[in-house]
């Protein structure tokens, strides 16, 4: 049922939004005044949504023709209502990239990780080049057979050799003899546990914990050691020094001057010790004024690192081995030691504490 | 070893200076810790004629001294007792001088009187012990007023302080460093023959006619006077145990006086360590250090018998040492007995009862070989390391018995000015036999890795006193000299050759590594992984040690079925640990009362247990521990609880494994939160446990707070993950998924977790998961029950869902929660 006035109204209704809505809906200065403004238009109570409910009591003659003005008017408001968005966003993003900074000096909001203990990072140094040569990683227990700590490793029996090694052992077994049980004071065992379980060629390093009898204050009576060694035909000492050499440079620095000379452990013969270049004063780089200052190698530019030498025959005889047959080298290693060299740590004492402003450093 | 550098120029005079000398046998073995000089801090003292002598006019037991230095005179007052006559010669400090202790002289008056220097001892010099008198200028000395004190009493020395590897007795005397020197720098140093005593007695009757005897002579230079063989006690010597003493010697000396020593002994003693006594001591001691063989001497008239008898003690046997020290003896231990009972303790310690004493006046030198275990388990057992046992046990030179006596018996004689027997008897009850060694040069540039001149070789090894034996093509043979016991088969003279030549021509080679079959343990990178891990989640590694006190175990209510420590530095460290718990909370009750408010620990460490095998198990375990307040974004902290721990455990587990765990009620050790805790499962496999510290434990440990723990045992860990095998790649989903929510009233005894599980099952096999994503109690809600939210999503993998199905899975599983857990669904 058309109503002559509905087409009255219906274009008043237009002219009046037409009027109106550009100024309207440009005055808005943020989204949600925009939305609500251009809600007075085009929302569910809209004053085009009304108009466009008017539709059916138009005459069938004018309906097609005012449909589409208004339609067209709909789509104008839109155009218009995105024009003027894309404005608000613009002026609140240029706002934002022109306006104060972000205060940064604030903290993160993303849980930190912890840290390694230096022993931990250390030995994981230390086996990332050695296992880069080929060396695989073996592990023993802390608690030993006096036979695989000393007998075995050629230690004669009430020997002085032993001074050095001044022992814990274990309640309730054996006091004395092969049998008897014990902690573990060199990482060497391994020597004895891995040629006795494999054939060569063999190449193993093995970090671990050992225990002495000494407290005060350089010595800790638990402390953690690294073994090494090569069993395979023809090898020579001359590897021996190749391997180690190029170990140390590459752990503490490519220039340092590595310097080998003799001395006794009883499982190895050639037997050695390796002095390197001071990594405190950089004595490689010849400042004999920060050498002579230098309180770690007390002036001399050389410090002691690790002990090493070919594996003695008799250790190759008390696992079976022909040592005619095979030859090897070893080499052991305090991982305090060089941890405390490498990361400047003045007190062994601090590897022990455990206290969190320590362990936070590394 | 303290080895005088001015000794080694006498017995081995070469070119090279100390600090070269100290490098090359620092390079060779003989490691050189320390070179102190002496003579060089007397800078300014200067020897003074006494002048005048007078007695203080207000102190009594002070002298008014006038002495000449050169150029003036100078007042002093001295308060020692022993000022000698004028014309007598001191040692004097002018004003200025600076004392080897740091102190400088100054004038000042000492009651009422200026005094301008100071008249010095020896201890105040530092070039001896006496500090009761001043020191005298021996009449001998020729030294004028104004003399530097070092040049006027030849001060001038180094000390060496060499770090000898037990291997090497040969170089526990200056004989045996010099040998060593000589052979470093090409240089022949055997021993010289001793100076010889000015009176010689044929020993005729003091010996027994069975005695075995030795002609001391050869070892003799210089002129002797021959004298009457005095009046002695006729000696035997019988060894009653052959393979402990294979060999012992005895000289003899008469006539001597007892009395100080001059002072270049005692400043050869005083610089070398050890403490002047008199003059026979003395001398017994300067032997010890010259050829690095112990001796002994005993007071003839107080050997009872007049027999000396080597033997093994009788269990219970006493005797009193020097030190005064009544010592109780086993049948393991070797003796020096007279004819009625022990005198010495064999190379360890003579006894205080035939001891050298002032009316001493004539002596029995004792040199003997000792079997070193024999002496090592004796010293051992009594607790008495003494310089004698030190050399004995490492192995002296059995074949310088002879030498040594002679030496002895010299220097006693000349010091004592007595007469020494013509003879020692030389009892040899096991005759010394030289090893002989076989060596091949092409062995040894094999172990090397370089080639060396069969001539090198074979006369490094003949300079170092091997004699050849034989030699052919590839081998020679030889004989290693008796004072190296460490020398026995060929490896030992390779050893010899290279560190010799030194170890620095020895050229470096890097070796190409043959892969091995096994490689590393899987589990050993196992663990590596698990410390990232931690450490990725926040926490920071702990190093504790793995002993403590049982004590501690027991208050943290951990296992106390210990391996036990049969000689512990301390009650406190005296059993290894049964769980890493105690360590681990006792570094966060440090911490925590260092004041630090967020503690996140873990150890990863071994734990030890009793077994029925020789050797203890060893399990390894990943401990953790939070305390304190998990820190948020600016003031957003807030204590840590039970899911701190949880979802630690999770991000741990979940970045090893790939896999999440489960956490169910369980039990949980007893030092664990009853109803705050959790089993940790991988796969349907326990692995650990998590959740809080039973509140009377913290309190036990001193921690403030509520304190998360945790345990993974890495063993069980690493099974799982055995079994689980390396995760596998899936084709993501085709078909879209379909959510729905389901929101329940439920009472607090229902787990979230078990109606998780309910509900996914109760889906048909059509939920994919079942998340819960609210929680809430309190207002509205009734006592006892909360209401829970979970969002159940839907797939199938073959399919697009159809509303439909939804909606009657969904229905299925609304009705398992209202029916199993009573729920009331919102």
């Amino acid at each position: 049922m058309a109503e002559p006035d509905a087409v009255q109204t219906f274009e008043d209704g237009l002219t009046k939004i037409r009027g109106a809505y550009e100024q309207a809906l440009r005055d808005a200065t943020d989204e949600p005044e925009l939305r609500l403004v251009n809600g007075r238009y085009v929302g569910p109570q809209g004053e085009l949504t009304k108009l466009l409910k008017l539709m059916p009591k138009l005459p069938g003659d004018r309906r097609r023709e005012l449909g589409q003005r208004a339609n067209a008017l709909k789509q104008e408001i839109q155009t218009t209502f995105d024009v003027v968005l894309d404005g608000i966003h613009r002026r609140a993003r240029d706002a934002e990239l022109t306006g104060p900074s972000l205060d940064v000096t604030l903290p993160g909001r993303w849980p930190m990780p912890g840290r390694l203990h230096p022993i931990t990072r250390i030995r994981n140094e230390v086996l990332e080049i050695l296992v880069s040569l080929g060396f695989d990683v073996a592990d023993g227990p802390e608690i030993e057979l006096y036979e695989n700590c000393f007998d075995k490793l050629g230690f004669p029996p009430d020997h002085p050799a032993t001074d050095e090694h001044d022992t814990f052992f274990i309640e309730g077994g054996k006091p004395s003899g092969p049998h008897s049980v014990l902690l573990r004071t060199q990482t060497s065992t391994i020597q004895v546990r891995e040629m006795s379980r494999r054939e060569p060629p063999l190449a193993i390093v093995s970090p671990g914990a050992v225990y002495r009898r000494d407290d005060d204050a350089t010595h800790s009576p638990m402390f953690f050691q690294l073994e090494g060694f090569l069993v395979d035909t023809d090898v020579t000492f001359a590897e021996l020094k190749g391997v180690l050499t190029l170990f140390l440079r590459r752990l503490f620095d490519e220039h340092v001057a590595v310097r080998f000379r003799a001395s006794y452990f009883p499982f190895v013969e050639p037997g050695g010790e390796v002095d390197m270049s001071c990594v405190f004063c950089r004595a490689w780089e010849g400042d004999k004024e920060r050498t002579t200052a230098c309180r770690v190698c007390k002036g001399n530019g050389w410090m002691e690192i690790l002990g090493c030498g070919m594996i003695h025959p008799v250790v190759f005889e008390n696992v079976g081995y022909d040592p005619e047959k095979y030859t090897g080298f070893a080499f052991g290693m305090g991982l305090d030691r060089i941890a405390m060299l490498k990361y400047g740590i003045p007190n062994i004492k601090l590897l022990y504490d455990n206290d969190v402003r320590f362990l936070s450093q590394f | 070893m303290l080895t005088s550098f001015r000794w080694l120029q006498e017995l081995c005079p070469i070119e090279a200076d100390v600090r070269e000398v100290a490098h090359r046998i620092t390079q060779a073995g003989l490691e050189v810790e320390a070179i102190e000089e002496k003579g060089a801090n007397l800078s300014g003292l200067v020897v003074a004629e006494v002048r005048t002598r007078a007695p203080h006019p207000k102190r009594d037991k002070l002298t008014l001294v006038t002495v000449f230095d050169g150029e003036a005179e100078h007042e002093v007052v001295c308060g020692a007792p022993n000022v000698p006559e004028p014309g007598g010669r001191i040692l004097f400090a002018r004003p200025g001088t600076i004392l080897p202790n740091g102190l400088r002289i100054e004038p000042r008056k000492i009651g009422g009187v200026e005094s301008s220097g100071m008249i010095c001892s020896e201890a105040e010099l530092e070039v001896g012990a006496d500090a009761e008198g001043i020191f005298i200028v021996d009449a001998e000395n020729e030294a004028l007023p104004g003399d530097e004190v070092a040049d006027a009493l030849d001060l001038h020395d180094f000390i060496l302080d060499i770090g000898l590897t037990p291997n090497r007795p040969d170089c526990l005397g200056h004989v045996g460093i010099a040998r060593e020197v000589g052979v470093l720098f090409g240089k022949r140093c055997e021993p010289r023959r001793a100076a010889g005593p000015r009176r010689t007695f044929a020993a005729g009757a003091s010996f027994q006619a069975d005695q075995p005897t030795t002609d001391l002579v050869p070892s003799w230079d210089g002129e002797s006077e021959p004298v009457d063989a005095p009046a002695l006690p006729s000696i035997s010597i019988e060894i009653a145990d052959g393979d402990r003493c294979p060999r012992y010697g005895a000289a003899l000396v008469s006539g001597v006086r007892v009395g100080p020593s001059p002072f270049w002994l005692r400043y050869r003693l005083h610089n070398l360590g050890l403490r002047t006594l008199s003059n026979v001591v003395d001398a017994t001691n300067l032997i010890l250090l010259e050829w690095g063989h112990p001796i002994h001497g005993f007071d003839l008239n107080r050997l009872r018998g007049s027999k000396v008898v080597v033997r093994l003690a009788r269990k219970g046997e006493t005797m009193a040492t020097l030190d005064g020290i009544q010592r109780t003896f086993t049948a393991d231990d070797l003796l020096i007995c007279d004819g009625e009972g022990p005198v010495a303790v064999a190379g360890v310690m003579g006894g205080a009862d035939s001891e050298i004493r002032d009316d001493t006046k004539d002596i029995l030198i004792e040199c003997a070989y000792f079997a070193p275990r024999s002496i090592r388990r004796t010293s051992r057992r009594l607790g008495l390391q003494t310089d004698s046992s030190h050399r004995f046990e490492r192995g002296v030179d059995p074949e310088a018995v002879p030498r040594v006596l002679a030496s002895a018996a010299s220097l006693i004689a000349e010091l004592g000015e007595g007469a020494s027997a013509t003879t020692a008897i030389d009892r040899v009850a096991m005759a010394y036999s030289p090893k002989s060694i076989s060596f091949r040069p092409a062995r040894a540039a094999g172990l090397l890795g370089t080639p060396i001149e069969t001539e090198e070789s074979q006369r490094i090894l003949e300079a170092l006193g091997c004699r050849l034996i034989e030699k052919t093509d590839s081998a020679f043979t030889l004989e290693a000299p008796s004072w190296r016991p460490d020398l026995g088969r060929e490896v030992d003279l390779i050893e010899e050759v290279a560190r010799v030549r030194g170890y620095d021509e020895i050229p470096t080679a890097v070796p190409r590594v043959r892969p091995s079959e096994s490689g590393t343990p899987e589990v050993l990178r196992f663990i590596s992984a698990l410390r990232t891990a931690a450490v990725t989640a926040g926490l920071y590694e702990a190093v504790n040690y793995a002993f403590l006190s049982v004590e501690e175990l027991q208050k943290a209510r951990v296992s106390t079925d210990v391996v036990a420590l049969a000689n512990p530095l301390s009650e406190d460290r005296s059993a290894m640990r049964t769980s890493l718990m105690p360590g681990l909370t006792g570094a966060a009750t440090r911490a925590q009362r260092h004041g630090a408010t967020e503690v996140r620990l873990f150890e990863l460490a071994r734990t030890f247990h009793p077994s029925d095998d020789i050797l203890p198990r060893e399990d390894t375990t990943l401990a953790i521990v939070l305390a304190g307040d998990r820190s948020g974004w600016i003031g957003g902290d807030r204590p840590f609880d039970f899911y701190d721990g949880r979802g630690l455990v999770e991000a741990i587990l979940d970045r090893v494994i790939g896999q999440r765990s489960d956490f169910t009620p369980g039990e949980v050790p007893e030092f664990m939160h009853p109803k705050r805790s959790a089993i940790v499962s991988l796969a349907a496999r326990e692995v650990g446990f998590v959740g809080e510290i039973h509140p009377d434990v913290g309190d036990a440990l001193e921690l403030h707070g509520r304190v998360v723990y945790a345990e993974i045992d890495v063993a069980a860990l690493h099974v799982v993950t055995e079994e689980l095998g390396t995760p596998q790649g899936h084709a993501l989903p085709k078909f879209p998924a379909v959510t729905r929510d389901i929101a329940m009233l439920v009472r607090e005894e229902f787990t979230a977790g078990e109606i998780a599980t309910a509900l996914s099952e109760a889906s048909g096999g059509l939920a994919e998961s079942v998340h819960l994503f609210d929680l809430y109690r309190g207002d509205q809600i009734p006592e006892g029950q909360r209401s829970l939210a979970f969002r159940v999503t839907y797939r199938d993998p073959e399919s697009t869902l159809t509303d439909k199905r939804v909606d009657k899975a969904h229905a299925k599983v609304a009705e398992v929660a209202r029916d199993r857990f009573q729920a009331t669904i919102r």
